[in-house]
């Protein structure tokens, strides 16, 4: 196997951390808290399209029981994953968002640099 | 007997919504409600405790479907010796934390802190038992969240920038984790950790790369959850800038709950087999050296007494990693006596500082000049704690540090012994600096008694005789260490 | 920002939003959905709602007393359900409450369609409140 035919099989994993690691240097590296979320989120969504690609069978259904159509079945537990995963994601993001709010109140921006540097100027 | 695990969870959960609307028609009654459920945890897990030693662990499975179709908490002595630390020590805090809240925060919010911190303990509760990474992620974060917020429910910026910062780093730290049990469940098919656990050894022939990125992802993500040492740049904040009640509950459990997990997935879930391939005990012991020297260092510069603390915390995560990762009984021993000392000794400190910062609101450590004679009981109290904190004889934390010890000495590795002694007088170096102003500074004050409501009086002297018990008839405590240490070693 | 055509177009659509959302909630034992995804688009319309008209006019139709009241219930009920499995002498959760009921039709599947019901009110109420909290930037 050369090295193009394993990327071009694995494309689906390959584009998930290409992903996650977009949302890690966004993460990380942006002052803006904003970005800092969004970059929480990208992370979060690549962690999903993994789990996802990893649950997905070709030619298989979703385990809803429909009389009169046996079929083969994936195991759901990585979508009911997924679900849990989003929801947890959805509850964070709110979180963070009600912070950001809150620290705008106080400090009237949302740079964390610029938080960084009201706060050593106050102290 | 065998529906315990599962009414304690429950009744938490639904003890904690019922919280904010009795809080409006009956304000009164939530105090005591909380404090009745948590009292009623401690007797349920006791017994359940009993129950397991004699007929040994066992399985819950929800709904009555087994794994791999459902979902089964493991009842074992480690998952219950952490509740029954999770709920003895939130009961001290809570009853302390009725008095020392009105200082805080608003009244109309109390009802709704007590809901976040129930919350949270079922959710530390539920991360102890589970025995499948559904529902460890989920518990994890629901417990993120919660602790997030009982820090942010001060409304002062500090707070709430240590808050999004704990918040931030912890969903990188879910998201890692994340990321590896999706590699665990892609070449199982499990997220049951007794299935994971049975075919583990096959995969590993088969996809090593998947299991060894799984180890180091998992490790990393509740590395930073447990705030291990170059992963704990969010502790400080977070743990100096809260109310005195969430510091100690945040420093005294939530840290560790992670440790307790990660016991849970290195020993039972991958086993010492496949760890012998991969030299995650050496970088553990590396990581937990560095927390421990660091964090004491951290701890001597620091100017305000929580934040001293806080980087207390950070050495002292350093000790219990240290016992995990040197594999030799005593050592998990050891590591997991200094959970349960650990817990004791740093919510008694933390609530000592906050008693100091009721009374005369002072949280500098150079301003704490003849304090004692102010108030000389929790001054006395705080001496306990930091005694037990440096490892004197006759104090808790001597005795998980001697266990720490032997089993360096055991896993044949005895530079960690010097370790161990090293950082013990790196600890006398910042805590004794306090007793010493404190006590034998000037005098000029009238000798005084402490002017304490009487609910934080109790949860102090409570911890108090915790820690002198422990440090004095360690007995019983060791006993379920060595048994716990037992299981998790039979187990891989 | 009275608008009147996004207002009618509003008013006209809420209904319809609101019957697929409960319509999501009671069918999530037969199709894809449930209470996550059904209880989401409940609240969402009352999110749209308050986007068009005003939030005072949405907090009339939905308090913040009825929301918290609504989340507070919703747990309640499921951890209820789930200590009933336990008193009939299952485990937690255990279907056994009711007949399972026959395969494909609305009622069947035992306490799973109440389970997504709670589920629903929980999450409708959430959404609200959290939108509701974001809106306003004010404490609880």
């Amino acid at each position: 196997m050369t090295f193009l035919e394993v990327v071009f099989d694995n494309y689906f994993y390959l584009g998930s951390i290409t992903i996650f690691l977009i949302g890690f240097h966004t993460l990380l590296t942006h002052s803006n808290l904003i970005k800092k979320v969004i970059g929480m989120n990208i992370m979060e969504t690549a962690i999903f399209l993994f789990i996802v690609s990893i649950g997905y069978i070709r030619d298989r259904h979703p385990p809803i029981v429909v009389e009169g159509e046996p079929h083969m079945m994936i195991n759901p537990l990585p979508s009911a994953l997924v679900l849990t995963g989003i929801v947890v994601g959805v509850s964070l993001t709110a979180f963070a968002l009600s912070l950001i709010v809150k620290l705008y109140k106080y400090y009237g921006t949302v740079d964390i640099d610029e938080i960084m540097e009201i706060r050593s100027r106050e102290s | 007997m065998t529906h315990l695990p599962i009414l304690i969870i429950t009744t938490s959960l639904l003890v904690a919504f019922v919280l904010p609307l009795l809080g409006r028609h009956f304000p009164r009654a939530v105090e005591p409600l909380i404090i009745g459920i948590i009292s009623a945890n401690i007797v349920q897990v006791s017994g359940l405790l009993l129950y397991v030693n004699a007929n040994g662990t066992f399985r819950y499975a929800l709904g009555g479907w087994s794994p791999p179709w459902g979902i089964a908490l493991s009842i074992d002595a480690l998952g219950l010796f952490m509740i029954l630390i999770i709920q003895s020590v939130s009961l001290g805090i809570l009853i302390f934390a009725r008095d020392d809240l009105i200082h805080e925060i608003e009244n109309s919010l109390k009802p709704w802190y007590y809901t976040l911190f129930l919350l949270l303990l079922t959710a530390m509760t539920g991360l102890s038992v589970a025995n499948d990474f559904f529902n460890v992620f989920v518990f994890m974060e629901i417990s993120t969240i919660t602790a997030c917020a009982i820090i942010a429910i001060k409304p002062h910026p500090d707070c709430i920038e240590a808050s999004l910062k704990y918040l931030i780093l912890s969903t990188l730290g879910s998201g890692l984790v994340l990321f590896g049990l999706a590699l665990v469940y892609m070449v199982t098919g499990y997220l049951s950790f007794d299935f994971i656990a049975e075919s583990l050894p096959n995969a590993m022939n088969l996809y090593p790369l998947n299991i060894i990125v799984s180890l180091a992802l998992l490790v990393v993500g509740m590395g930073i959850k447990a705030a291990l040492f170059p992963l704990h740049v969010w502790l400080p904040d977070a743990h100096s800038s809260a109310v005195s009640p969430s510091s100690a509950i945040l420093s005294g459990v939530v840290v560790k709950i992670y440790a307790v997990i990660l016991i849970r997935l290195l020993y039972t879930v991958y086993g010492l087999d496949i760890l012998a391939h991969i030299p995650i005990s050496q970088i553990l012991l590396t990581m937990a050296t560095l927390a421990i020297f660091m964090g004491s260092l951290f701890a001597m510069g620091q100017t305000d007494i929580k934040r001293m603390l806080a980087y207390s915390s950070v050495a002292q995560i350093g000790y219990i990693f240290l016992g995990i990762a040197l594999l030799s009984p005593s050592g998990i021993t050891g590591g997991i006596l200094h959970i349960a000392n650990h817990a004791i000794m740093k919510s008694l400190l933390f609530l000592a500082a906050g008693a100091i910062i009721y009374q005369t609101g002072i949280r500098k450590i150079k301003d704490l000049v003849g304090i004692g004679y102010q108030m000389p009981l929790t001054m006395g109290i705080f001496g306990v704690g930091a005694l037990a904190m440096v490892g004197i004889p006759g104090f808790n934390g001597f005795v998980s540090k001697f266990h720490l010890a032997v089993g360096a000495l055991e896993a044949q590795q005895p530079v960690f012994v010097i370790v161990i002694l090293i950082s013990s007088l790196m600890n006398a170096v910042y805590y004794f600096p306090i007793l010493i102003r404190a006590f034998f500074g000037p005098v000029n004050h009238q000798m005084k008694f402490d002017q304490l409501p009487l609910g934080m009086v109790i949860s102090l002297i409570g911890f108090a005789v915790a820690t002198i018990y422990l440090g004095l008839l360690p007995g019983g405590l060791i006993n379920l260490a060595e048994a716990i240490s037992q299981f998790l070693l039979s187990r891989s | 920002m009275a608008d009147l055509v996004l207002q009618t177009v509003v008013k006209l659509l809420i209904p319809f939003i609101q019957m697929y959302g409960i319509f999501i909630i009671i069918n999530g034992h037969l199709s894809p959905g449930g209470g996550f995804a059904g209880g989401t688009i409940l609240g969402s319309s009352i999110i749209l709602y308050a986007l068009a008209f005003h939030v005072e006019d949405a907090l009339a139709h939905y308090s913040r007393s009825r929301a918290k009241m609504m989340e507070s219930a919703g747990v309640v009920a499921f951890a209820l359900i789930g200590l009933f499995g336990i008193i009939r002498g299952g485990h937690f959760l255990a279907n056994n409450i009711w007949g399972l009921g026959e395969t494909g039709t609305l009622l069947s599947g035992g306490i799973i369609l109440p389970i997504t019901l709670a589920i629903g009110i929980k999450v409708a109420s959430t959404m609200i409140t959290l939108f509701f909290h974001l809106l306003e930037e004010k404490k609880l």
